[in-house]
């Protein structure tokens, strides 16, 4: 949408402009402020564009499936609590994978399962791969390497309830995704673990809250009462 | 004996002070017009010979008073210098002169300094947007936490959406009772009481642990929306009618400012208590202590510091005689019956009810749809709240200017124009896929609707003499259901996406804004029919003494509604001027309330 060199030939352009038009009138306020709100405009766009990065037309699709060979298992059966419960997660090479010249960097992360993307936009599957969020968590990145890899990972505190897989992305050098594995069959309904949250409760937090509420309340009581009596005393004057 | 001693006095020293008196002004002002002093003098002589002539202990002149200059005098002036409460300057014994601005004869301030804070009229301005501020600033901490806060309690969309809903919908009954209760308690207690009884709402967030509860302490926060009524109320106690347009423009404007500050102040405060140790799950919820806190420090400071009259505390002045009051059933059915209060009320619904609606969503909308950090999102987010500090006073005053040349029908065409193009700008907004696009769209739409609110106010005051207090809170009120409506027809399910959901809402809106048109009034027309040819109706009389009952003139309860009538007249534009017949500035008492 916009492209920087354009833009600074643009600015150049118009501050000359501006500065010629202006220098009758002197005001050096004037033109500093134009200069800086389109120094600001430059910076959002380069913030956008960072922001977007070149990742804009890489699909999902285009990936190759099934180039890891990726195992998660639970450390207990049920459903496992965030912060104590831990996963324990192996990748290796498939058999099947072609693209093996380009891995650089194994990425492995905690995916979301369709149950608990129902509802909830932002956890959407896109094939866009800067607009997918079905894969936010990151578990952990490692360089790529040809033998079996394994790590233990204990769930993270702010992981929210839901189902969950985990997926290996491998990434070149230029830190673009060209092949993946997971530990779910394609359907994603297959392999899955549930987690629950922390309540992010505590009861010091809890006590601190009714006392102030307390406090807040008999404050207004006692404001009240006083003044009533108060007016009472004056007015039997 | 002591009377005629007085007496003898009084006129024994009457030629020769009076004979001071008449030199001075002839010397200085060369003129026969009685100057103030001799006529202050004369009203003096009076009540003493009166009391001469008047048995009774206690009556007006019995005793010196009056006469050495230096007591207050009691009401015995001379017919025919009075020109209107507002008109009247200080008298020079008057206990007004305590007051550090200038005052009218009911002790209104008269000027606006918003850089001071002196008591009891800019104290009482600062002490109500503040509370209100705090108030939105609680209401809507929770939208900018949406992306943590639907992780922790495992919520979706519906439950965010409803939960929206339930956050604006509490107000619209708070705020009808909000104006009884500023009645009987008192401006400063209707705040104190709502800031400090609902502070335990806000601190009861650190409990909530699903969709029930999150939903349930929203509707509760949403309550102390009312401070919009007891804020406006308070300012329209302290400020003179010539001036309370600006006085109700800037405290509702920078109150609103609060749901953008809150955009800012909550990332802002999660972070640092992130920062500190805290998981994000028990982070949110200690962020809530701080609007918490805020409500409670206002309340007290609100307690302490303010005041409910400028003479006094209510409770105070209870026992002297206060003006009649209108009967609340009265003031009701007239409200009722007047088909412009519904008009405002769904055109407010569509003004600060999509300014309530875009503070709830929009934080997370660019969270979501521009992968931004959660500070970046608030940061512009807060930038649409922010815009209320000169967008909304702006709405007022060109409301005010097109009054000057066109009248009524300007007042209702700004009114339209600033409504569309907010609605426009908002469609734009849905649409637009880049960031500095969508910044941009935003900006515009945020002056557009916040001007627009401006302006619904520069019309209310016109609607009702009787009523108006009852109508500015209906209008109020109407900016609540609005939100709540557009919330729960656009973002509470997965219906639609959220941006679609948001040039939707601009369509609505701009839809809505066509019923401006239907608002007619027989004295001065509407935004395409002049004014009615009848005599009679086109008279501004006749359509605000239509509010009283003939039994009611017969006790000339209407005459306040007579005299606003004349100083509407400045509503017909340019022609007012041209035919000489009423000044043009503003009516006097004419935008009291804008609750």
């Amino acid at each position: 949408m916009c492209t920087p060199p354009f833009i600074s030939n643009i600015k150049s352009q118009q501050t000359k402009a501006y500065s010629s038009s202006l220098s009758k009138y002197s005001d050096s306020r004037i033109s500093m402020a134009i200069h800086k709100s389109l120094f600001a405009s430059l910076l959002i766009c380069l913030l956008f564009q960072i922001s977007h990065g070149a990742t804009k037309e890489r699909l999902f699709s285009d990936l190759e499936k099934g180039a890891l060979e990726v195992t998660a298992k639970p450390s207990r059966e049920g459903v496992l609590d965030a912060g104590i419960d831990k996963l324990s997660i192996t990748w290796k090479l498939s058999s099947t994978a072609t693209k093996e010249a380009e891995f650089t960097t194994i990425k492995v992360k905690l995916c979301y399962a369709p149950v608990s993307q129902v509802d909830r936009p932002w956890r959407k599957t896109e094939n866009e791969l800067f607009k997918d969020k079905s894969c936010p968590h990151k578990i952990i990145t490692r360089a790529y390497d040809k033998s079996p890899q394994s790590f233990e990972y204990t769930l993270e505190r702010d992981i929210p309830t839901g189902t969950y897989f985990v997926r290996a992305y491998a990434v070149d050098a230029k830190d673009h995704e060209v092949a993946f594995g997971q530990s779910t069959n394609e359907a994603k309904s297959t392999n899955l673990f549930s987690v629950q949250a922390i309540s992010g409760r505590h009861k010091s937090l809890d006590i601190a809250s009714i006392c102030f509420s307390v406090f807040s309340v008999l404050a207004l009581l006692v404001f009240f009462v006083n003044e009533k009596r108060k007016a009472k005393i004056e007015q039997s004057k | 004996m002591r009377h005629f001693q007085r007496y003898i006095y009084a006129t024994k020293n009457y030629s020769e002070n009076l004979k001071e008196l008449r030199a001075k002004r002839l010397e200085k002002n060369k003129t026969h017009v009685l100057s103030q002093e001799e006529r202050v003098f004369f009203s003096r002589l009076l009540g003493t010979i009166m009391a001469h002539h008047n048995e009774d202990e206690g009556s007006v002149g019995t005793s010196m008073h009056g006469v050495t200059a230096r007591e207050q005098v009691f009401s015995f002036s001379v017919q025919g210098e009075d020109d209107g409460p507002s008109s009247h300057t200080v008298r020079f014994d008057d206990p007004t002169a305590k007051f550090a601005l200038p005052v009218d004869s009911e002790h209104r301030a008269t000027a606006f300094k918003p850089f001071s804070f002196a008591k009891p009229h800019m104290r009482a301005f600062h002490l109500g947007w503040i509370s209100f501020f705090t108030c939105f600033i609680s209401t809507f901490a929770a939208a900018p936490l949406v992306p943590i806060i639907r992780d922790n309690l495992d919520l979706t969309k519906s439950d965010i959406g409803n939960a929206g809903v339930a956050s604006v919908s509490g107000a619209i009954f708070s705020r009808l009772a909000m104006g009884a209760v500023c009645d009987l308690l008192g401006a400063r207690y209707g705040t104190a009481f709502l800031l400090m009884l609902s502070a335990p709402t806000v601190f009861s967030m650190s409990f909530v642990s699903d969709a029930g509860g999150y939903l349930s302490v929203r509707f509760m926060i949403g309550f102390c929306l009312a401070t919009f009524v007891s804020c406006q109320y308070w300012t329209s106690v302290m400020f003179n009618g010539k001036i309370i347009g600006l006085v109700n423009g800037c405290a509702g404007g920078w109150g609103d400012m609060g749901g953008g500050v809150t955009q800012l102040l909550m990332p802002m405060v999660f972070h640092v208590i992130k920062l500190a140790g805290a998981t994000p799950f028990t982070a949110w919820r200690i962020a809530f202590f701080i609007p918490g806190f805020l409500q409670v420090i206002m309340g007290i400071l609100v307690l302490t510091l303010g005041q409910d009259l400028p003479d006094g505390n209510l409770s105070t002045l209870q026992k002297r005689g206060e003006v009649s009051k209108d009967k609340f059933t009265k003031v009701f059915w007239y409200a009722v019956l007047n088909y412009r209060t519904y008009v405002l009320f769904l055109l407010y619904g569509f003004s600060m009810g999509i300014e309530m609606t875009i503070n709830n969503v929009i934080s997370e909308y660019f969270f979501d749809r521009f992968q931004l950090e959660l500070h970046t999102a608030g940061m512009i987010a807060a930038s649409f709240g922010m815009a209320n500090f000169f967008a909304r006073p702006l709405g007022g005053y060109a409301s005010d200017i097109s009054a000057r040349f066109f009248g009524m029908r300007g007042r209702l065409w700004t009114l339209w124009i600033l409504q569309t193009s907010g609605g426009i700008f908002c469609v734009w907004l849905g649409r637009a896929t880049s960031l500095p696009i969508a910044i941009l769209s935003m900006m515009l739409f945020s002056v557009g609707v916040q001007a627009a609110c401006g302006a619904i106010f520069g019309i209310v005051p016109f609607v009702s003499r009787r009523s108006l207090g009852l109508i500015s809170g209906l209008t109020g009120a109407g900016g609540n259901f609005g939100s709540g409506l557009t919330q729960l027809i656009f973002f509470s399910s997965s219906k639609f996406h959220t941006a679609d959901g948001l040039s939707l809402m601009g369509i609505m809106g701009m839809i809505f804004t066509l019923l401006v048109a239907f608002i007619h009034f027989p004295q001065w027309g509407s935004m395409f029919f002049g004014p009615t040819s009848d005599e009679k109706k086109s008279k501004e009389e006749h359509y605000y003494a239509a509010e009283w009952t003939e039994e009611e003139k017969r006790q000339g309860l209407h005459e306040g509604s007579l005299k606003f009538a004349e100083n509407s007249r400045s509503e017909r534009g340019r022609k007012a001027a041209s035919d000489g017949s009423s000044p043009s500035t503003p009516p006097e008492n004419g935008n009291p309330a804008h609750v």
